[in-house]
């Protein structure tokens, strides 16, 4: 009888020290979150979204950065995507699966993990310099491609892995070419789990700093990219900026630029887990 | 008439007489030898079971005549596969064109996570077929050969996989169907089925005969001796016997067939 | 649930009960018949209700068997031969029940001498080794055993076909014992039908055995090759 009152004890015990561990997360995001609001959202008005930095910051305003948030995040998506896809199709679908292969697949998952500011470095050299793309939003979005690519190439081969055998072995039995079976078959089909992914890098790359920083994005930028040529900053390094300002004022801006990045993020991840929901559904 | 012309003139008749043909075909998956050399002559519009204990090669065979094996790694093959006489394992077949030739329904029902009208009309599709009427009549014509039409009919645009399990295996034939092939490969088509849908099935199957020529593998003795005209009893990557399914099931000439078929072993 | 080998087993053995029953039943008939023994002659008489049951036990067991276990092949064929040779065996036995029952309503015994001139004995002696033979060849499971009896009906249908000219000699030389006769007569006739009874079941026996259907075909004996 006494293992018997053990392992209840053992069980409680980890009950409560399990939701001891998930409090002890919500509980700090939620300090955090609260601090965060307290110390910005009065700040935050059409004002503040509209207007270009400033020394004064009663007058300062996250436009230049919110802007050239969205122009790197758009350019990212243009050139990741594509490539991110080709490749985990290639990969996952036509090449042999021989060891070559599996060097690669471990390969491609090491460089997730890799410190986003070597990815600075790789695109201060080769696409700032060498290419002489200058410290454009090109430039930056170039190099947060790189950044996210692993990732967009890893879910989408998660994706694609997911979609059962026997859906490929009906398609090619009705005498479907491998493309055809891609095209109809495996890319409708892990489509949910395909935009999961690239929502969830994306939302990642909106937050990126260092690497931005590396290949020149500037603090101080007067005005709103216009072409991809264009010098640029992003919401990250803006609210960087601020921070490292002895200003009261520029705190509270702080705070207010934190909360809409928080928000897109938020908002985007929502988004990435509304999809995954609707395609698991899918096969069912 | 030459000694050549002759055997030629022989042969070809032969081949014309005989649907799919294997002769002395081995098959390797790396360095096992899953098909240890069998030659088979099979004729048309008939239904031809394949039977024997697991793993005794029935299924690799039967992938041979739509070389679906091609997919897997490590997979060797020597000898020919003839269907109506030439070599689909020359260099310059189509596989996708065998493939409309040669359909295939699997154990399990597969249909393509779209609706019951794309399924249908998915081997149609990727044949660069797009007219609507074309396409509407073909997926009518397909639905109503395995009895499907009447119950799908006002629901074309519902999903495929909110049908039951027997409705989706005979989707998936119809799939097949649509393509007008002259060959149905069926791999265990009802194993994962209940006996009523394994019955209409059965019946299905019965009916297609007259257009169609059918191999169907097998491991429920009663439905092959139910549905066969032909029976062929694999062991070990072998051929043991392959005959008229009635001489299988009253008198079989080999010991093995007897024993495996009286449940002695197996 | 009885696994298909010790069910056609069970089957087997009680193929075998009723082989022996009507086989005792027939030799005491003709015990009973020769030496006019009514004792004898009642209780061959009372053992038909055992011979009936046998044959509505076994006529069950078949259904059960094939119902049961989907029988094919040679498992096919041994039921539905057992089945067979089953009606076969209690249409002999009802030979043998009326064989005693002419016994005990007619007092009188035969006459030695008439049933010598009809090979009497040798009929019957010829039916029951015809009766062994193919109960061995069941036993055993035995086709050339079972094509000997083909040979030995011959016997039978020659001792039948000479009885009719021999007994309406005697009933001319003697017309009050026509009862006596005519009651010969039929007995005769009955081990005659008993011998073709017998080729039956060899036939049903060899198609079990061989898968050859011999009903309706002219029969030859076992061949010096035949296996």
């Amino acid at each position: 009888m006494n293992n018997i009152r053990k392992n209840r004890l053992k069980d409680q015990a980890f009950k409560v020290w399990g939701i001891f561990c998930t409090l002890l997360g919500l509980v700090l995001l939620a300090v955090f979150i609260g601090n965060i609001l307290v110390d910005g959202i009065m700040r935050i008005d059409w004002e503040f979204v509209m207007n270009l930095p400033s020394r004064k910051p009663e007058k300062a305003g996250i436009y230049t950065a919110l802007i050239g948030s969205i122009w790197v995040l758009l350019l990212t998506t243009l050139i990741a995507l594509p490539i991110g896809i080709a490749a985990a199709i290639y990969l996952e679908e036509y090449s042999k699966k021989n060891k070559l292969a599996t060097i690669l697949e471990v390969n491609i998952s090491n460089l997730a993990g890799v410190p986003s500011i070597i990815y600075g470095l790789l695109g201060l050299e080769v696409f700032v310099r060498i290419l002489e793309m200058g410290a454009s939003v090109l430039a930056g979005s170039f190099t947060l491609a790189l950044l996210i690519l692993p990732i967009v190439i890893v879910s989408t081969r998660e994706a694609l892995k997911a979609v059962p055998k026997s859906i490929r072995d009906a398609s090619f039995a009705m005498g479907a070419s491998k493309w055809q079976t891609v095209y109809h078959q495996l890319l409708p089909a892990s489509f949910g789990g395909i935009l999961t992914g690239i929502i969830l890098a994306l939302s990642r790359a909106v937050g990126e700093t260092a690497p931005l920083i590396v290949i020149g994005a500037l603090a101080y930028v007067p005005f709103a990219p216009s072409s991809p040529m264009d010098e640029f900053s992003v919401l990250p390094i803006q609210i960087f900026n601020w921070i490292t300002r002895p200003q009261h004022g520029f705190v509270e801006n702080a705070a207010a630029a934190i909360i809409i990045l928080l928000l897109i993020t938020f908002v985007m991840n929502g988004i990435a887990v509304y999809f995954r929901n609707k395609w698991q559904k899918k096969f069912k | 008439m030459s000694k050549e012309k002759k055997e030629s003139v022989i042969e070809s008749s032969i081949k014309r007489k005989y649907k799919l043909q294997a002769k002395d075909v081995k098959v390797w998956y790396g360095d096992f030898m899953a098909i240890k050399g069998i030659s088979m002559d099979i004729k048309p519009n008939k239904v031809t079971a394949f039977i024997g204990p697991s793993g005794c090669g029935k299924s690799t065979f039967l992938r041979l005549f739509n070389r679906m094996n091609d997919y897997v790694d490590g997979f060797k093959m020597d000898g020919k596969i003839n269907i109506d006489g030439s070599n689909i394992n020359a260099k310059d077949i189509n596989v996708e064109l065998l493939r409309k030739q040669v359909g295939m329904v699997f154990q399990k029902p597969n249909p393509f996570p779209k609706s019951i009208f794309e399924n249908v009309a998915y081997g149609l599709k990727i044949q660069g077929l797009k007219d609507k009427k074309f396409l509407e009549e073909r997926v009518e014509s397909s639905l109503k050969q395995v009895a499907l039409w009447d119950e799908v009919k006002n629901d074309l645009n519902k999903s495929a996989l909110a049908l039951s399990g027997g409705q989706q295996q005979r989707l998936c034939i119809a799939r097949t169907l649509a393509v007008e092939p002259s060959i149905i490969l069926m791999d265990e088509p009802t194993s994962a089925l209940d006996p009523i849908s394994t019955a209409k099935i059965e019946e299905l199957i019965y009916k297609l005969k007259d257009k169609y020529t059918i191999v169907i593998v097998t491991h429920n003795m009663q439905q092959a001796s139910r549905i066969s005209d032909n029976t062929a009893f694999f062991y070990l990557g072998e051929l043991i016997e392959y005959d008229k399914t009635n001489k299988i099931f009253t008198n079989p000439e080999k010991q093995q067939t007897e024993n495996y078929i009286t449940g002695r072993f197996g | 649930m009885l696994n298909l080998e010790d069910h056609r087993e069970i089957l087997n053995q009680s193929g075998l009960e009723m082989f022996q029953l009507v086989r005792k039943q027939f030799i005491k008939s003709k015990e009973a018949f020769l030496n006019h023994d009514s004792d004898l002659a009642e209780e061959v008489l009372h053992t038909e209700n055992r011979v009936n049951g046998m044959d509505l036990k076994l006529d069950r067991e078949c259904e059960r068997f094939i119902a049961l276990h989907n029988p094919v092949a040679s498992d096919l064929r041994f039921v539905l031969a057992l089945r067979k040779i089953n009606f076969d065996l209690e249409r002999i036995g009802d030979h043998a029940y009326g064989i005693s029952s002419y016994i005990v309503e007619v007092d009188t015994p035969v006459n030695k001498e008439v049933l010598e001139k009809l090979d009497f004995e040798e009929m019957y002696k010829a039916a029951l080794s015809m009766l062994d033979d193919i109960r061995d060849a069941y036993k055993s499971g035995n086709a050339k055993k079972a094509r000997k009896v083909f040979k030995k009906d011959k016997i039978l249908n020659k001792i039948n076909l000479k009885s009719f000219g021999v007994i309406s000699e005697e009933v001319q030389k003697d017309p009050k014992l026509i009862d006596q006769y005519l009651l010969l007569f039929s007995v005769i006739k009955k081990i005659e039908r008993v011998g073709d009874l017998i080729t039956n079941i060899g036939e049903e026996i060899i198609f079990y055995l061989e898968a050859e259907v011999l009903k309706h075909r002219k029969k030859k004996g076992p061949s010096k090759s035949s296996k």
